[in-house]
């Protein structure tokens, strides 16, 4: 019973690291840009597909990352300065908007790579399982997603935190008329953090895809729980997305384990006590 | 109402009591789809329009209804008089939970009832032992009660229109009545609401129940078209077509949900016989309906006739 | 008999910042009492903190001899208590009516009725109408509050607070980017309440806020530098270093 437990633990993390990656740059785009952009799990989803095409044509798994994060750069740049620039601060109208580009994201990734769940192949250095002290055995794709994750945990928080630009990000967070007026180009730094949150969704969508599989509906399956994580961890809080990432992963994982029926149900659970206790989130900033 | 509105009203009520008659079945059955949905809409309207909350997971409520009711009358073989106000009930006590939502304002707001919304569609989807899973429940019957029954789609069309304005009258009464303007009160200032004594939080979350009774009521009449119900009425895109129906066709107005219903899914059913990606295009009127028609066709048709929309 | 309004060492801090720091002071019922203060003396946040838009972080509040510091601000309306806000704070897309309205229907059970329409409340359009008429603003009725100058939108604001007669009115700033017109309009609104009402106000207008003080009460820092009769206030020097001495 215990090596169940310890293995749903080991997932939970593993998912939970996927998630912070859409998740992260979801709320930190929101926490300095006020911009809600629903496209993320589009991003995920299309940026997955064309990580995968490029691993599948190159035979290469770190392009197919690379490729994918890449192409959702310039993707999401082209949104930003065409799309999501004329809604100014209207919440209702972003969520529309990258809505209805994400529908179209959807349809379009449906015509090119069709309905069935595809894999993204991975390098044979990752395949298959490894043992683990205590004699179990556990896929060794989803251990090296965990390293992954925390080493981007781990690179994004140093970023944020202890270099200047991180500084102005929080800094922004916090107070953009104030950051604007000390004469930094605002403008550039939105374009850069943007830039960052689209690779992470692309490249999250590979990796995802790795052992997730990427079929129709995916990108509004992972941007639901990215937004549970969000709420749990508070918009605008990097530290909130990997705490609200691992509470939901293992919440997730559990509860698939558990009930599976039910595993849904169980997401609603933190949310609820959230509402009643504290509205605001673990860590987040006014909305 | 001015005798130009006035003449208006009369030409579409002529014209919805004289379409059996003169179109086939299935324009029949899409005006009802429009009838049905433009109930959703306007229920998400309720919220939007007047409370300035914008909600995107009243396709549970819709789904909720639909799925009890449906259940109950396939599976226990309930009869409608009690299987329909079931349906109503469990939507409403729906309601009553996901109202935890009006705790949080704005952003949060949106994002929670979008979690919501998703969990009673993966309830829907992965409880299959009770719900059917992705196959639904079907064969629901027409509704009887005692000796009358419907017998046919026009008969359920007639039922469907009769109901439909029932309710949007008493919408009327509702946004026009003192708590109505509470609401609107609440959209415009929240603050200088509570500084005039309402408590903000109870207003919206009695708007919140009453929008989803509204839904639940246009699941019933939807289970009862569509004589079957699968996952796909709790999913995300119902929901937020839901909202887009109000704004195309214009919040804050009673007949705004009803047309954009109708241009939503008349343009839909158009273009998907000729265009697979469909979707594609739905996503594309989302976006020239956000940048360039932001008040809505009745918004903009008001605007040019020199009025304001007043509901 | 008790003081219409009493605070008790009240504080609210905001992270390390003291915005009000230990104040205490004691309105008698009736009493027209100013506060003046330079920009940032935590003026605001001391009313925010009395009228229950915010809660402090110490100290007490009390109204007519109730204790109300942990009353959420909608209570303390029903107790009575009636504001203006420093930024016109009117509902934009309602008319004039609607929102006097409104304000007349706060504390009364009728605003959660739902099955007629508001039109049909007689006797709450009549106090409406009265609400607009006492400021000046009947003609107006049926224009919606966007159209107004801002002038007529304070106008709105102060018939707002004074439509649901409250016992105390608190006014912040109710002469702002007004005209000097349009002051004088005001200060003899508000010179005219009758003295069943207390009123509290926040004036940087000297003028009007010694021709209609009672007692004014000076702060700087989130303190209480002086509290006396506006002869007194006017020649203190440390008040005087304060306005005019103060970068």
């Amino acid at each position: 019973m215990t090596t169940s437990a310890i293995l749903q633990a080991i997932n939970g993390t593993s998912l939970a690291a996927l998630l912070f990656l859409v998740a992260s740059g979801f709320t930190v785009t929101f926490g300095l840009m006020r911009v809600v952009n629903m496209a993320y799990g589009a991003y995920y989803l299309l940026g997955g597909y064309v990580g995968l095409s490029l691993a599948e044509a190159t035979g290469s798994f770190a392009l197919g990352v690379l490729g994918g994060g890449l192409a959702i750069v310039v993707l999401g740049y082209l949104v930003d300065r065409f799309l999501i620039r004329y809604t100014g601060e209207n919440h209702l109208a972003q969520v529309l908007l990258t809505v209805g580009l994400a529908f179209v994201i959807g349809d379009v990734a449906l015509k090119i790579w069709g309905g069935d769940s595809l894999k993204v192949p991975l390098p044979p250095a990752l395949r298959g399982a490894m043992e683990l002290p205590g004699g179990l055995v556990y896929p060794t794709f989803r251990f090296a997603l965990i390293v992954f994750g925390l080493v981007v945990a781990g690179l994004l928080w140093l970023l944020y935190t202890r270099t200047p630009i991180g500084a102005v990000v929080r800094a922004g967070v916090d107070d953009r008329e104030q950051v604007a007026a000390t004469g930094i180009d605002v403008d550039r730094l939105f374009v850069m953090v943007s830039a960052l949150a689209s690779f992470l969704a692309g490249t999250a969508g590979v990796v995802g895809g790795a052992f997730l599989t990427l079929y129709p509906g995916a990108e509004w399956e992972i941007l639901v729980v990215a937004l549970v994580v969000v709420i749990v961890g508070g918009l605008g809080s990097l530290g909130g997305a990997m705490i609200g990432a691992l509470v939901v992963g293992l919440l997730d994982a559990y509860g698939r384990w558990l009930l599976p029926e039910f595993s849904y149900f169980v997401l609603f659970g933190p949310m609820a006590v959230l509402l009643l206790l504290r509205p605001r989130g673990i860590a987040g900033r006014e909305a | 109402m001015t005798p130009a509105r006035l003449a208006v009203a009369v030409a579409l009520v002529a014209a919805a009591v004289a379409l059996p008659h003169v179109a086939g079945p299935f324009w029949m059955g899409l005006v009802t789809q429009m009838i049905v949905f433009g109930l959703l809409a306007l229920s998400v309207d309720l919220l939007l329009g007047h409370a300035g909350l914008f909600s995107v997971c009243h396709g549970s409520f819709f789904a909720v209804a639909a799925y009890t009711t449906a259940i109950l009358q396939v599976r226990y073989g309930v009869p409608t008089a009690l299987a329909a106000p079931a349906g109503l009930v469990a939507g409403t006590l729906l309601g009553l939970v996901f109202g935890l939502a009006v705790r949080t304002r704005g952003v949060y707001f949106i994002l929670i009832t979008i979690a919501f919304g998703y969990v009673v569609w993966g309830v829907a989807h992965r409880w299959s032992s009770f719900t059917g899973g992705d196959n639904g429940v079907t064969n629901v019957p027409f509704p009887a009660v005692g000796s009358w029954r419907v017998e046919s789609h026009v008969e359920y069309y007639y039922l469907a229109l009769a109901a439909a304005a029932l309710l949007a009258l008493g919408y009327r009464v509702l946004v026009r009545s003192p708590f109505g303007l509470a609401l609107r009160g609440i959209k415009g200032s929240e603050s200088r609401m509570r500084t005039l004594g309402y408590d903000s939080n109870r207003h919206l979350y009695a708007a919140f129940v009453l929008s989803a009774v509204l839904a639940s009521m246009a699941g019933v009449l939807y289970v009862y078209y569509n004589r079957f119900v699968n996952p796909v009425a709790a999913s995300f895109p119902v929901s937020v077509e839901a909202a887009l129906m109000a704004i195309v066709g214009g919040t804050g107005t009673i007949a705004g949900p009803f047309i954009g219903s109708a241009i939503i899914l008349g343009l839909r059913n158009w273009v998907s016989s000729f265009f697979e990606l469909y979707a594609a295009v739905m996503g594309l009127v989302f976006i020239v309906a956000v940048l360039w028609v932001p008040e809505g066709l009745v918004g903009l048709a008001l605007r040019l006739s020199g009025r304001t929309a007043r509901g | 008999m008790s003081a219409a309004v009493e605070v008790a060492e009240l504080v609210k801090e905001f992270g390390g910042l003291r915005a009000v720091d230990g104040v205490s002071l004691r309105v008698p019922s009736g009493e027209r009492r100013v506060l003046i203060g330079p920009n940032g003396a935590g003026k605001t946040t001391l009313f925010h903190c009395v009228t229950g838009t915010l809660a402090p972080s110490a100290g007490r509040v009390t109204f007519f001899g109730r204790d109300v510091t942990r009353l959420p601000e909608h209570r303390r309306t029903a107790l009575g208590m009636g504001r203006t806000f420093q930024i016109s704070n009117v509902i934009a897309d309602l008319t004039c009516l609607e929102n006097v309205t409104l304000a007349a229907l706060g504390t009364d059970p009728r605003k959660w009725m739902v099955q007629r329409p508001v039109t049909a409340l007689v006797d709450v359009r009549r106090a409406a109408q009265a609400s607009l008429e006492l400021v000046g603003l009947a003609p107006q009725a049926g224009e919606t509050v966007r159209r107004l100058s801002y002038g007529e939108q304070r106008q709105l604001e102060l018939a707002l607070a004074l439509t649901a007669r409250p016992r105390a009115l608190f006014l912040d700033e109710p002469c702002a980017g007004l005209s000097p017109s349009e002051r004088a309009r005001i200060a003899r609104l508000i010179g005219g309440l009758p003295r069943t009402l207390t009123v509290l106000m926040i004036e940087h207008d000297m003028d009007v806020a010694l021709g209609l003080a009672d007692r004014v009460t000076v702060l700087h820092r989130g303190r209480v530098i002086l509290d006396g009769p506006p002869a007194e206030v006017q020649s203190d020097p440390q008040v005087r270093e304060v306005y005019f001495g103060h970068v």
